[in-house]
């Protein structure tokens, strides 16, 4: 158990991106390092060309995710780049006197995205930790309509419920406001942390917590100090996975925000649309950046709640 | 792409429907009471009203140097001289329009939108579903001192009536251009066009349509070939259409097999062609910007070598608008900004900053603000504002665009 909890841990705390392909990786990796092990113990050579193999498709991996990174990064600063050239033609600053001294405020924008989104992954975690508790400890009457039903945003295109939900925003005077925005952000965010949340609640359980209360802790104690910190990794997860979602939200910002409410995405997208790539890349690094940045500040918040249980 | 938007405008159509059965009775009413009372303010009074207030300008926000004319020259002109605190929002139209038939449907009666940017069909649909205030333009002291009220583009936005519902905020023409270092020769009209496509076999190409500038390139080479009178009052019937451009479509189907991937296929939009042309995969571009050479060129994402050319015959035209939104929460204020940007002040740092054609009557201006126009240096590469008004043409009826983007998607690809 305790080692499974190691195992899960550093890589669930990279990124929230791709949860889904994360589970799928991870059960990979483990059922491949199964493997490793007994044909370790059987053979030397065997393992020794599948170690190289291994370590081809990481590198590969890398490359593939690092190219790109590195060849927007290139192009912030890029004014000509025509083909065949194997480095820019030209450079230009333009891009950066445009994000920082431009129209729009870089730090205001910044720092809507970032409140919007965290509020949105607080709210989303609890929201979801609290159903997942509900269907699968208390185990409540009619939980797998609930645990469906909290999947159903999944099924209505984005598009469609932002121009449904702005007529209901309007007539509740939600219209334009940051509340409207959260509100409609945390619908697209909900189905990820609930699916998170359910999957290790179920792993979890409640037996150590139930003990805890045996012991004579009382529901509050034994909750926060018992079964949170082993939720943790979860709540990490779902944290990331509603921030993400929030910050990368175009269309339901556009149409619930009115264009009041000012996010990155709502500058970027235009810019990425219209086709110039020097100020599309300049804004995605900056959209990539700050959201990692906003990431490690959740993990370190997470090690230093760990480690003050643990002491 | 358009598939998509269609099955998202038929599902909206189908919530809407649903919502309007649950909520029918409290929508009308809301109308014409108000817009009465500003109509019979005089300008003074408009302007005293509007002191002090913000006027939120809502359209595309995909070109930073316009956000920055917008958020910068008439934001600071707006306060200094009427005390407006002016702000631009980028959205495109279709989303606008859309968040203001939610408003609509909504019985919302102060939105958050005042000026909208539009032009064609968009404005031909707003105007239609009553999302515009109006008419307006000729409480404006600078429609009757700047523009030219007798101008076509002035009475109609694609051959459709304006009635006062939106005053011209640019022109733009559709322009053509390449790098005269890879080909110098320009092609003067249809068949010269068709000869460089031949002599530069797959490095030709136009964007599939219905993109904005591959439609107006496409009308354009119709015009070659049918004329550009006839269509002017032209129905919207299919037959009648497809009948008046069969030469074109004949001439578009021979030159397929001389275009990009042998006219298979056809780049998604104008931004996809553009990077083709930067990459150098292409050497032709278009644009409806009649100067977006000298802006490449200054931004750097053009070579110095670029020339612009138009065909002989001419290219098409269209100017685009400023409208007010039905639900605009500071209409007085909207009159103000608007009136500002019509005047020859703004339209000078427009054609200057922006290189965009301006709106206002040469004739009507005076001996210092004309000088002022001549002497804005256009850059590089660009055609003169008289070359291009010279060959101008004007825009088919709105209606008829769908009708020739449907035609071209059957009788043309891949054919």
């Amino acid at each position: 158990m305790k080692d499974r909890e190691y195992m899960r841990d550093p890589d669930s705390s990279t990124s929230g991106t791709h949860i889904h392909e994360k589970t799928e990786d991870r059960a990979d990796v483990r059922s491949v390092s199964r493997n490793e092990e007994r044909t370790e113990s059987r053979t030397e050579k065997g393992s020794g060309s599948r170690n190289r193999c291994m370590r081809a498709v990481l590198a590969l991996t890398v490359f593939f995710i690092f190219l790109p990174v590195i060849v927007t990064m290139l192009w912030t600063v890029t004014g000509r780049w025509p083909w065949p050239s194997l480095l820019p033609e030209s450079y230009t600053t333009r891009t950066l006197q445009e994000l920082f001294s431009g129209s729009s405020s870089l730090h205001e924008i910044l720092r809507g995205s970032v409140l919007i989104a965290t509020i949105v992954a607080l709210l989303g975690t609890v929201i979801a930790m609290m159903t997942a508790r509900a269907t699968e400890i208390y185990r409540i009457r009619g939980r797998q309509i609930i645990s469906w039903s909290a999947m159903l945003p999944l099924i209505v295109p984005g598009t469609v419920f932002a121009m449904g939900i702005q007529v209901i925003l309007i007539r509740m005077g939600l219209g334009d406001t940051v509340a409207g925005v959260i509100l409609v952000h945390l619908v697209a965010a909900l189905p990820y942390c609930v699916f998170i949340m359910t999957d290790i609640t179920a792993a979890v359980g409640s037996n150590l917590e139930e003990q805890a209360q045996i012991l004579g802790a009382g529901p509050v104690r034994s909750f926060f100090d018992v079964s949170v910190p082993q939720l943790l990794p979860g709540i990490l997860s779902s944290a990331s996975m509603a921030y993400i979602i929030s910050y990368s939200q175009y269309f339901t910002t556009l149409l619930a925000g009115g264009g009041k409410v000012k996010t990155l995405a709502l500058v970027m997208v235009p810019y990425i649309q219209s086709g110039d790539r020097a100020l599309s890349s300049v804004y995605a690094v900056t959209f990539v950046g700050s959201a990692l940045i906003v990431f490690f500040i959740f993990e370190a918040l997470i090690h230093r709640i760990m480690r003050s249980e643990e002491s | 792409m358009k598939k998509m938007k269609k099955l998202v405008a038929v599902l909206m159509a189908a919530l809407m429907v649903f919502a309007l059965a649950a909520c029918g009775s409290q929508e009308k009413a809301e109308e014409s009471t108000e817009p009465a009372s500003l109509a019979d303010m005089s300008w003074d009074e408009i302007v005293e009203q509007a002191k002090g207030t913000k006027v939120a300008f809502y359209g595309w926000g995909g070109d930073e140097n316009r956000n920055n004319w917008l958020n910068g020259t008439v934001a600071d002109y707006m306060k200094e001289n009427y005390d407006i605190d002016f702000e631009y929002v980028g959205m495109d139209i279709n989303d606008i329009l859309s968040k203001l038939t939610s408003e609509k449907e909504a019985g919302e009666e102060s939105g958050s939108i005042d000026m909208i940017w539009i032009n064609g069909e968009n404005f031909y649909t707003a105007k239609e579903n009553g999302l515009l205030y109006g008419p307006f333009t000729d409480q404006l002291p600078n429609t009757e001192k700047y523009i030219d009220t007798e101008d076509p583009e002035t009475l109609n936005d694609f051959c459709k009536p304006i009635e006062g519902f939106e005053s011209p905020y640019a022109k733009a023409q559709m322009v053509m251009y390449n790098d005269s270092a890879v080909t110098p020769e320009t092609p003067k009209n249809a068949d010269e066009l068709m000869e460089y496509a031949k002599a530069n076999k797959g490095k030709v190409t136009y964007p599939a349509l219905p993109d904005f500038t591959g439609s107006a390139f496409v009308r354009n080479l119709i015009y070659e070939k049918c004329g550009w009178e006839q269509f002017q009052d032209m129905e919207a019937d299919k037959e009648t259409v497809k009948k008046a451009i069969e030469p074109a479509l004949e001439y578009l189907r021979e030159l397929n097999p001389y275009l990009w991937n042998e006219g298979k296929t056809f780049p998604a939009d104008s931004t996809a062609l553009d990077k083709m042309f930067q990459d150098g995969e292409v050497v032709m571009n278009m644009s409806y910007g009649p100067f977006t050479v000298a802006s490449g060129i200054a931004d750097g994402t053009l070579p110095e070598t670029c020339q612009t050319f138009v065909f002989d015959n001419g290219t098409i035209g269209n100017t685009n608008y400023m409208a007010i939104a039905f639900d605009a929460p500071n209409k007085a204020g909207a009159l103000v900004a608007i009136n500002a940007i019509i005047s020859a002040d703004l339209q000078l740092t427009q054609y200057s900053e922006l290189r965009d054609l301006p709106v206002v009557d040469q004739d009507k201006l005076s001996d210092e603000e004309k000088e002022a126009f001549d002497s804005v240096d256009l850059g590089k590469g660009v055609l003169t504002q008289a070359d291009l008004l010279e060959h101008r043409l004007p825009e088919m009826p709105a209606d008829l665009v769908p009708v020739i983007e449907e035609i071209w998607e059957e009788e043309v690809v891949g054919k």
